[in-house]
């Protein structure tokens, strides 16, 4: 290839580009989502989720109205449950749980100091709502905890040992040290979890509707005859996302993440945005094959929605990976999110560099690489 | 309104679909695909966490409390680790997500009956794995320290040890999980996700259906056809309604039989409430659809105005009662949640008509808003 060549190809690139920048500036409403995407969908994602128990609404009952029953409901506190009031009745209590109204009931029973103080074993009784498993779960471990120390407490006393001292018991302390996100902040999760989703919509949306549409209007006809070759026809595309996407980025994280909810970027912001373009650009190939597939927008977006829903289900950034299915989880390995998750992750909250990061980008590349790859294949064969 | 025009309308639209094969497979492929994946990989147990000790001490002692957390169905366990520079490195690269480090003199202090400590690392990347973690480490140490107070207990007032440690345990906590008995998380999942993909799928085949006339040009023969503007939308959007009705039926085969999820409810009622819900569902798309000009645009918007309320504001992870106010109000403001409380009512509570019917009301009430404001906003002749 001559210079005279590589300058007539470089600027045939540079309209394309431009080209596709302006088609995507001219539909307003798009643009206004993407916008809405990256900083509203972002923040109410981070605002508005936990995953913890928080503030569970809890009815006690309490038959035996004792100092001792006074000090262990007293012990269920927030942030991790709510006191909403006394029950008259256990049908009150039922029907409460019935309609939603409260997640937990307590029943303490008549003679419960009466029982403790006398040697007896009691019982505090518990109703969990157990519609979401996960809450019930974490309720029931949380109360566990406060009757198995109130427990100890009374029972050490009694027996006249430890008096208080509990230096003088072989008791182990255990100290939990969270890293890399010490208050187990969800919306440091949340919203980076979020962030990465919407890079990933967009990254497979926007080409593959970009392509179907010019196939869909006819105007693939003229640029195929045009002397544009497969490559600087989807490739400008292709670019012009990926900035667009990365600018996204940008602004959901210096305008939405970092001011607003603290996040500490750990790492290079250099190495992220690179990355994150690197993500962009191999995932866009997804988006291009689903474009070879379909005829029309409508079946691209049905198809889109077919390769983005496992991707974003398979990263394990919703559900914990190790709570997988063995099966999936050898899946989640095919998925390119799952490598972008630790990049991001480990670029933002662990502060990771370059070479701590080799193992997940070069599993980045490699299938980003394949589907970029194969994208183009099947682009070049259908209409090269 | 004229019934055979709306039929004529509606009998053109249902062609399209058919002969659309792509589409019309992927729109019931895409749903009940979505519940198999979810339904399968969208387990929030915390099993199997990796794992590795630290053991400065090397006694008979430690190496029983290590034994505790390697003989843990919670833990997995991936061997002894020199030191806790070593333990940095592997909780960077995702290969452990938690660490106990047994100090030296662990196993003197606590033959001498003295307290002792041991540190626990907990990767907080994803907070709610790190919080379920930490609940897992505390209720095995505080076995541990059950065990070792009994034993001084038993010898101190040579009783049994386990007398000794019923003593320990005044207080026993007596848990009922309501409607969900084993804590089962796809009984807890499998409804709810019922409700988030009809909340995504028809208003995304409706939007879709609606602009495709509007980009192709095709709604310029609607505007100059005697068709009406209220007998065209209820064409348009019957065929959508169908298809997404026989969707809650493979839906609800899928949730009962393929993940045996209890239906405890009316069947006819719930048939019933899903079809309004479908309605006002289908709703949405067609007011995005009224709004926007692209398909793009329509694929976009009605992915960001469904996918975000229906996991966020719905009760799917987080019962409403837990959430902050405007979070609350947000939530009471969408369709979303009120459906959850008829998918949950009916399958795991088996409560009917009379607990529900104000939701389904609201329903109603939302089914009539979408499509009045559509009918409104959907002129035949746009200012162009």
């Amino acid at each position: 290839m001559t210079l005279a060549d590589f300058t007539i190809w470089l600027r045939r690139m540079a309209v394309m580009t431009r080209k596709e920048f302006l088609q995507l500036l001219r539909d307003i409403v798009l643009l206004a989502f993407i916008v809405y995407a990256f900083t509203a969908d972002v923040y109410l994602a981070a605002s508005g989720v936990t995953l913890q128990l928080n503030h569970a609404a809890t009815v006690v009952r309490d038959q035996d109205h004792s100092a001792a029953s006074r000090e262990l409901l007293g012990r269920f506190q927030p942030p991790y449950f709510r006191m909403d009031g006394q029950l008259a009745s256990n049908q009150q209590g039922q029907q409460l749980l019935d309609d939603g109204h409260t997640m937990l009931t307590l029943t303490v029973p008549p003679q419960f100091e009466h029982d403790m103080q006398s040697g007896h074993q009691t019982a505090l009784q518990m109703q969990i709502d157990a519609t979401n498993s996960v809450l019930g779960f974490l309720a029931s471990s949380y109360a566990a905890q406060i009757v198995g120390s109130y427990g100890l407490e009374v029972s050490l006393h009694q027996a006249g040992l430890g008096g208080g001292k509990l230096d003088a018991l072989p008791i182990i302390e255990n100290r939990s040290h969270v890293w890399y996100n010490p208050n187990q902040n969800d919306a440091w999760f949340m919203g980076i979890t979020e962030l990465l989703t919407v890079i990933t919509v967009f990254a497979i949306l926007l080409p593959a509707a970009a392509m179907v549409r010019e196939k869909e209007r006819g105007t693939v006809e003229q640029l195929l005859v045009s002397p544009l070759s497969p490559f600087q026809i989807m490739f400008p595309k292709v670019i012009s996302m990926t900035t667009v996407i990365l600018l996204g980025s940008g602004l959901s994280l210096f305008a939405i993440l970092m001011p607003v909810f603290d996040l500490p970027t750990r790492g290079s912001l250099l190495l992220f945005f690179s990355l994150t373009g690197l993500y962009v650009f191999t995932t866009a190939g997804l988006g291009l094959f689903a474009a070879t597939l379909a005829r029309n927008l409508a079946q691209v977006g049905m198809l889109t929605i077919l390769i983005l829903a496992p991707m974003l289900f398979l990263s394990g950034a919703w559900t914990p990976p190790e709570a997988m299915p063995t099966w999936l989880r050898g899946m989640m390995y095919l998925s390119p999110l799952h490598y972008y998750i630790d990049i991001a992750f480990g670029i933002l909250l662990k502060g990771l560099p370059l070479k701590a990061l080799w193992p997940a980008i070069s599993g980045m590349l490699m299938l980003g690489g394949t589907v970029f790859g194969f994208g183009l294949y099947r682009f070049r064969r259908q209409f090269g | 309104m004229n019934r055979h025009r709306v039929l004529a309308v509606a009998y053109k639209e249902w062609r399209e679909i058919v002969r659309d094969r792509l589409f019309f497979t992927l729109a019931f492929v895409v749903p009940a695909l979505l519940m198999l994946l979810f339904g399968y990989g969208l387990s929030l147990d915390v099993e199997d966490i990796p794992f590795a000790v630290v053991d400065y001490d090397r006694t008979a002692e430690s190496r029983d409390y290590a034994y505790r957390f390697i003989d843990s169905r919670y833990f997995d366990f991936q061997g002894y680790v020199q030191d806790e520079h070593a333990l940095a490195h592997l909780l960077s690269q995702n290969t452990i997500r938690a660490a106990i480090i047994i100090p030296e003199h662990f196993g003197r202090q606590l033959q001498t009956g003295r307290a002792t400590s041991v540190q626990t690392l907990v990767d907080g990347t994803f907070p709610f794995r790190a919080m379920t973690t930490k609940g897992y480490v505390t209720a095995l140490n505080a076995a541990a320290n059950q065990d070792n107070i009994g034993r001084l207990l038993a010898q101190a007032k040579g009783v049994s040890l386990t007398k000794a440690r019923d003593a320990l345990q005044p207080v026993k906590l007596e848990v009922r999980y309501l409607y969900n008995q084993s804590v089962k998380s796809i009984w807890s999942l499998a409804p709810k996700l019922l409700m988030v993909i009809l909340m995504i799928s028809p208003p995304f085949l409706t939007a879709l259906g609606v602009v495709r006339e509007k980009e192709s040009g095709s709604i310029f023969n609607i505007y100059s056809a005697t068709v009406t503007r209220g007998e065209f939308l209820t064409g348009k959007l019957a065929p959508y309604v169908a298809i997404s009705s026989l969707n809650v039926l493979i839906l609800w085969m899928l949730t009962v039989w393929l993940f045996n999820v209890p239906f405890k409810g009316d069947f006819l009622f719930f048939l019933l409430a899903s079809l309004i819900y479908v309605i006002c569902t289908t709703g949405i798309g067609l007011l995005v659809s009224v709004v926007v000009q692209t398909q793009v645009a329509a694929m976009i918007v009605t992915a960001i105005v469904t996918v975000i309320p229906a996991v966020l504001y719905s009760g799917v992870l987080i019962p409403i009662p837990s959430l902050g106010p405007t979070a609350q109000g947000i939530a009471h403001l969408l369709p979303a949640m009120y459906f959850t409380n008829i998918v949950v009512g009916c399958f795991l509570k088996g409560v009917g008509w009379a607990a529900l019917w104000t939701d389904v009301l609201i329903l109603a009430g939302y089914a009539v808003a979408l499509f009045g404001i559509g009918f409104f906003m959907f002129h035949k002749r746009p200012n162009l």
